[in-house]
Formats: structure tokens, C-alpha cells, sequence
């Protein structure tokens, strides 16, 4: 399955991030990785060994403290926090083990969320938002809170909101870790079905039959990638 | 980000803690409340005593002894105008008549059985008894055995003093058998100096109840002397009589040589009594509200107290709110758009609380109501205000969180 034309989205080029609490923390020691438009990559990797901290940085949640890490063509290294702001708003979608939805809004508010700071028209939004739930299959829930939602429901609503701003690539991190395996599975469906259509996909896991969803899987072991395995069908 | 969402995020988060939110407006409510019950009532007393004083007589010039250290209204009692005084200031030009004042000692005065305790009368002259003034009957006639009271002292019997009737005033050393033939308001044609309602006074003819004499400088004789005269100008000339008469006190009157030392003998009008009233009350008001400013500072302190727990409550929230795409400049925005709203939200309640209230106390001190305009208004900016200052802080921390650490914050 070569390539026609390779198109980045996402590029990391000796990417170095520590935290430093007292003695220094080395969660990423060297990483180089690019993601094409239309691609679908899996990260996995023993606990602890940057993965998270990977997506983190494409999602210009954090800034790396060595190399550069280039999003939709902007360099997140070198962005003032108001672009990381936008990138994050309109360039990358993520999704999240915890759903992180907002526990006051609705389904359908939580989903338009991330057009209020993108500067769509309430109407725009509230029906950019309805669409986007009735593509997960949650056209009679639009207006219950995450409280009143299943764990599968809530991912599908964290889902619609990573979509909403139509952006570059999305970005999900274990999205299967905190429900059942049959719900895992409804959700992993959804994903394909968004690769399918043409979205990219960079996805966090622990688990190999999560991980064979995508089109590669990124081996990450303390901080550096062990090596790129290519997904046979 | 689009400012109506921005309301209706601020306006969300704060209904979904009533309770807490309704206790931060009531601090607010009540320092912007006090405040302007405090101005407003100020204002209507001012409004109140300035019209009576500036409504009496504004014709009236005021003559008396004050301390020369005493800038308002502090009367110094020394009996120093002589009749010889009175008669040279009545014969000056646009003088209509001179009304002397003093006071008489006395104990007690009774009526039809019922002996009230008093410590002074007031000698005086037939004219003290206006028009504006009279109620009920008409003035004393000098050296008659009659007498006019005042609305006060008439109900201060336990059956009212009407026209007519008899009362006996007592002094150490001999009494006095009067027979009341008016009845006035207020506390007529006197320096209008006087508290709310006025004090009973009992007027009584100088001819021959007043027996306070010294030796006129000027004319070498024993003469009545008294501590006050009112000098009744032509309307017109007003200002032009209390210059002249200010110069007679300053040269030839026997009141300059019989005044102690430290006594400064003035002319005043009503117009220069109610400045230097209003000037008192306003002093006393702006004292009393900015005492008020401190349960306002309080209503502060208050709201930023409740955004600071809010900021951390919701630490999880705005990681998620940055995630998405919220900038910095947005999530300070919501903050301090929810503290704008409570201080708002106080002061519009506190406003009309604050009126009603100062209403209130106004028909307590039966006194008429006025606005303190310029106060209600600034105590509304200054509860906006309020809300916008206490809330630059905790909103300015919410700006600050990260969204890695948010996110993981449980
Ligand atoms: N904000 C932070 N402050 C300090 N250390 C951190 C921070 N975030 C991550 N780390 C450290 O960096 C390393 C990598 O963390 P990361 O969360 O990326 O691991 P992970 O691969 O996602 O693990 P898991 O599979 O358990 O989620 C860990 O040692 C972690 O302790
Ligand atoms: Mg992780």
C-alpha cells in the first residue's frame, strides 16, 4: 500500500520534552514522527513511556523543550499561547480516556463548545453540532448532560466535539480505556469510519486489537520510538 | 468570542450555584444599599432644614455674638445690644423694624392645673408675631399682661393651650399670670438654627417682663440689653442692610464696646445660615456614607472570595474550555464577566433597597424625601465596578491554568 504522495500534517523532528519537579523528568528523550493527511496511526507503549505526553504536544495542549513540532504547517515550538489556542481549537480534535465534557452543558453545547471560540453563530453552531451527534447515532440525546449519558454515549458526544472544527487530525487518547469492550468496539467502528472518510487519526492505546485498527503503530518505549510496525490487513 | 455566549456561560455558572451567588449579591446589596440610604436621607434632611431655614424670612439679618474662633453658627449670649443699638439700627435706611431677643429665667409654667418644667421664656417685641407665624389668634401688646406660645408648648400641657386661656410661669422669685393670646408655628422669626421639630418657646412682651440692663456706653444710661436682634430689611435690601449694619456694629454700637473680648459681633441672613447648615449636614453625610463604602468593600471582598473558590472548582473545566480552543483572553473574560455580574447584580437591587429604605427613614424623621442623585448613580458604577475589580484576580488565575495539569486535576 504505497503512498502516492506523502502530505504531512504532523511533523516532530527531535522532540525532546522533560518536566522538571525537583530532579528532572525525561518524558520524551528524542522523537521523530510524521503523520500524512488521510493516515491512521496507533501509539502503544508500557505505561509511563510518553505517550500521552506525545499527543500533548500535536495537540498544542503542551510546548516541547527541544525540537519542533509542526502542525497543519504552524511550528508549535516557537507559537504564542493565543496560536496554540486556535491550533487547538481548529487544527487537532481530541478525545480523551476521560471524555472530558463539560458537565453543565448539554450534549449538543459540549459538542458546539469548541465553535464558540472559532467564531461561529450560535445558529451555525447549534446546528453544525446536531449534525455532527446524529453522525455518531445520537440524534435523541442531544439535549441530556454527560451525567445523563452512558460511558459509550459520552465518547460518542467527546467524539462529535473533536470533529466539530473540522480539523486536521484527530487525537485520541486511549477513548477505549474507561468502558466496556463491546461499547470499546461501537467507538473503534466510529474511528474506522472516520479514517474512512478521509480524516487523520492519531490514537493512544495499550491494547493490540485497538491498536491493529490503525494503518501503523508507533512503538513507544521510554521516550523514544523503539520502531514503526506497518498493519497487514 | 461572541460576547452573548460569553453572558450566558457567566450567567449559567452562576445559576447553577444559587445559593452562594445569592449570598455574595446580598453583601453587595447591602453596602450599595447603605450607601445610598445614607446619601438619600442625608440629602433630605439637607433638602428639609436649608428650605425651612432659607424659607424663613429670607429677609431676616441675624445679629449676635459669636466666638471669634467659631466659623458657623455658635451664639455667644452676652447681652450686648442695647436699646440705644436697636433704636440707631432701626433708623437706618431699608431697616422695616428691629426685633430685640432675650431670654428670661424661669422655672416652671402651669395651665389649668398641669405645671410644666421650662428654663427659659423669650422676651420680645409685638412683631415677632408674623403673619407667616401666626396660627391662631394675634400678637401681644407691649407692657400688656399677655403671652403667645408656640404650637409645641401648646401640646406640651396635657390639655392644649388654645387662645384665651390663662397660664402661670414661675421664676425664683416671683410668678407671672398671663393671659395667651396667640399661638404660633415653628419657632418664629428666632436664629434658624433649630434641630427637626421645633422647641417649645413661650413669648412674652420685653415691656415688663425682660429686666436684663446695662449702661449704654453711648448714652451713659441704664438701658434693656440683648444678646440677639433680628433686623426685618426691605426684601430688595437685604444685603445692602446687613453691610450697614455690619459697619454700625464694627464702629459706634454700644454692642462693640460691651462685647468681651473674643466676641466677634455678625449680620447674618437665612441665605448665609442654610450654606453654612447644608455645608454641616453635607460634611456629616459624606462621613457617614463612606463609613457605609466599607460594607461595600466588604460586598467585594466577597465576590472575589466566591471566584477564587470558583476558579478552583472549575480548574477542570477550564482545562477542558482550553482544550477546545479557549484562549487565555476568553476564559479571563468569563470570570471577570461573572464577577461584573454580581457586583451588577447587587447594585441594582441595592439601589431600590437603599431607597426604600432611606424613605423610610426620611417619614421616621418626618422629614421630605429627596434623591441623592449623583450618589445612586455612582453607587451602581461603583458596584459594576466592585464586581470588575474583585474579580481581575481570580479571573486573571483562571487565564493562568494549564490544561495539561487541568485535565489531570481530579
Ligand atoms: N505534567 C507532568 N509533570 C511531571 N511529570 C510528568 C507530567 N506529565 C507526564 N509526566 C511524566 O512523564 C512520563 C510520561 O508520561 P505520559 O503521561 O506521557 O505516559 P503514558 O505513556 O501516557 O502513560 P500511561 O500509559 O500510563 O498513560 C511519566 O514518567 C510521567 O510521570
Ligand atoms: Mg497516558
Amino acid at each position: 500500500m504505497a503512498q502516492p504522495q506523502s502530505d504531512p500534517v504532523v511533523a516532530l523532528s527531535n522532540v525532546r520534552k522533560t518536566y522538571d519537579l525537583g530532579g528532572v523528568v525525561e518524558a520524551l528523550a528524542d522523537v521523530s514522527l510524521t503523520l500524512d493527511r488521510g493516515s491512521y496511526a496507533a501509539v502503544m507503549g508500557p505505561s509511563g513511556s510518553g505517550k500521552s505526553t506525545l499527543l500533548n504536544l500535536v495537540g498544542g495542549l503542551d510546548t516541547p523543550t527541544e525540537g519542533a513540532v509542526t502542525v497543519g504547517g504552524r511550528d508549535l515550538s516557537t507559537a504564542t499561547e493565543s496560536e496554540r489556542a486556535t491550533v487547538r481549537g481548529s487544527d487537532v480534535g481530541f478525545v480523551f480516556q476521560t471524555f472530558n465534557l463539560m458537565p453543565r452543558l448539554t450534549a449538543v453545547e459540549n459538542v458546539a463548545l469548541p465553535l464558540v471560540f472559532d467564531g461561529w453563530s450560535r445558529t451555525d453552531r447549534r446546528e453544525r453540532a446536531r449534525e455532527l451527534l446524529a453522525d455518531v447515532g445520537l440524534t435523541d440525546r442531544t439535549d441530556h448532560r454527560p451525567s445523563e449519558l452512558s460511558g459509550g454515549q459520552r465518547q460518542r458526544v467527546a467524539i462529535a466535539r473533536a470533529l466539530a472544527p473540522t480539523p486536521q487530525i484527530i487525537l485520541a487518547d486511549e477513548p477505549t480505556g474507561n468502558i466496556d469492550t463491546e461499547t470499546g468496539d461501537r467507538i473503534m467502528d466510529l474511528l474506522d469510519d472516520l479514517h474512512e472518510a478521509g480524516n487523520t487519526i492519531l490514537l493512544v492505546t495499550h491494547e493490540r486489537h485497538i491498536a491493529e485498527h490503525a494503518d501503523r503503530i508507533v512503538h513507544v518505549r521510554d521516550g523514544v520510538v523503539e520502531r514503526i510496525e506497518t498493519v497487514t490487513a | 468570542m461572541d460576547p452573548q455566549e460569553s453572558l450566558r456561560i457567566a450567567a449559567r455558572s452562576i445559576r447553577s450555584h444559587k445559593l452562594r451567588s445569592t449570598l455574595t449579591v446580598i453583601g453587595v446589596v447591602i453596602g450599595i444599599a447603605s450607601v445610598v440610604t445614607f446619601a438619600t436621607f442625608g440629602a433630605s434632611v439637607k433638602a428639609d432644614v436649608v428650605g425651612n431655614v432659607a424659607g424663613s424670612g429670607a429677609n431676616n439679618v441675624y445679629v449676635f455674638g459669636q466666638p471669634a474662633d467659631e466659623e458657623g453658627f455658635e451664639q455667644a449670649l452676652q447681652p450686648v445690644f442695647t436699646e440705644h443699638d436697636v433704636e440707631q439700627i432701626a433708623a437706618m435706611e431699608g431697616v422695616q423694624t428691629v426685633i430685640p431677643r432675650g431670654t428670661v429665667q424661669v422655672n416652671s409654667v402651669t395651665h389649668s392645673g398641669d405645671t410644666v418644667a421650662l428654663q427659659q421664656v423669650t422676651a420680645t417685641v409685638p412683631a415677632t408675631v408674623t403673619n407667616d407665624s401666626v396660627v391662631e389668634g394675634r400678637a401681644f401688646r407691649s407692657g400688656a399682661n399677655e403671652t403667645v406660645v408656640n404650637e409645641a408648648a401648646a401640646a406640651s400641657f396635657a390639655q392644649n393651650v388654645t387662645v384665651g386661656d390663662r397660664i402661670t410661669v414661675a421664676r425664683s422669685n416671683e410668678t407671672w399670670t398671663l393671659t395667651v393670646v396667640g399661638i404660633v408655628n415653628g419657632t418664629a422669626g428666632e436664629l434658624p438654627i433649630g434641630g427637626f421639630g421645633p422647641d417649645p418657646r413661650v413669648y412674652v412682651p420685653t415691656d415688663p417682663y425682660y429686666d436684663t440692663v446695662v449702661e449704654s456706653p453711648n448714652q451713659g444710661v441704664r438701658q434693656r440689653a440683648y444678646p440677639q436682634l433680628t433686623v426685618v430689611a426691605d426684601p430688595v435690601e437685604t444685603l445692602t442692610v446687613t453691610e450697614r449694619v455690619e459697619s454700625y456694629l464694627g464702629a459706634d454700637a454700644d454692642a462693640r464696646q460691651l462685647a468681651p473680648d473674643g466676641i466677634e459681633l455678625v449680620a447674618r441672613t437665612s441665605g448665609d445660615f442654610a450654606e453654612e447648615i447644608s455645608d454641616v449636614i453635607e460634611q456629616i453625610t459624606r462621613f457617614v456614607t463612606g463609613i457605609a463604602v466599607i460594607a461595600l468593600v466588604v460586598g467585594a471582598i466577597g465576590i472575589a472570595n466566591i471566584m477564587l473558590v470558583s476558579v478552583t472548582e472549575r480548574t477542570r473545566e477550564i482545562g477542558i474550555m482550553k482544550a477546545v480552543g479557549a484562549r487565555n483572553r476568553d476564559v479571563m473574560e468569563l470570570f471577570l464577566l461573572e464577577a461584573t455580574l454580581l457586583g451588577t447584580g447587587g447594585a441594582l437591587l441595592g439601589l431600590p433597597l437603599g431607597l426604600a429604605v432611606g424613605w423610610a427613614a426620611t417619614r421616621y424623621a418626618e422629614v421630605g424625601f429627596a434623591l441623592a442623585p449623583t450618589w445612586s448613580v455612582l453607587a451602581v458604577l461603583v458596584g459594576v465596578l466592585v464586581g470588575v475589580v474583585a474579580g481581575l484576580y481570580p479571573a486573571w488565575r483562571a487565564a493562568r491554568v494549564d490544561p495539561i495539569d487541568a485535565l489531570r486535576y481530579e
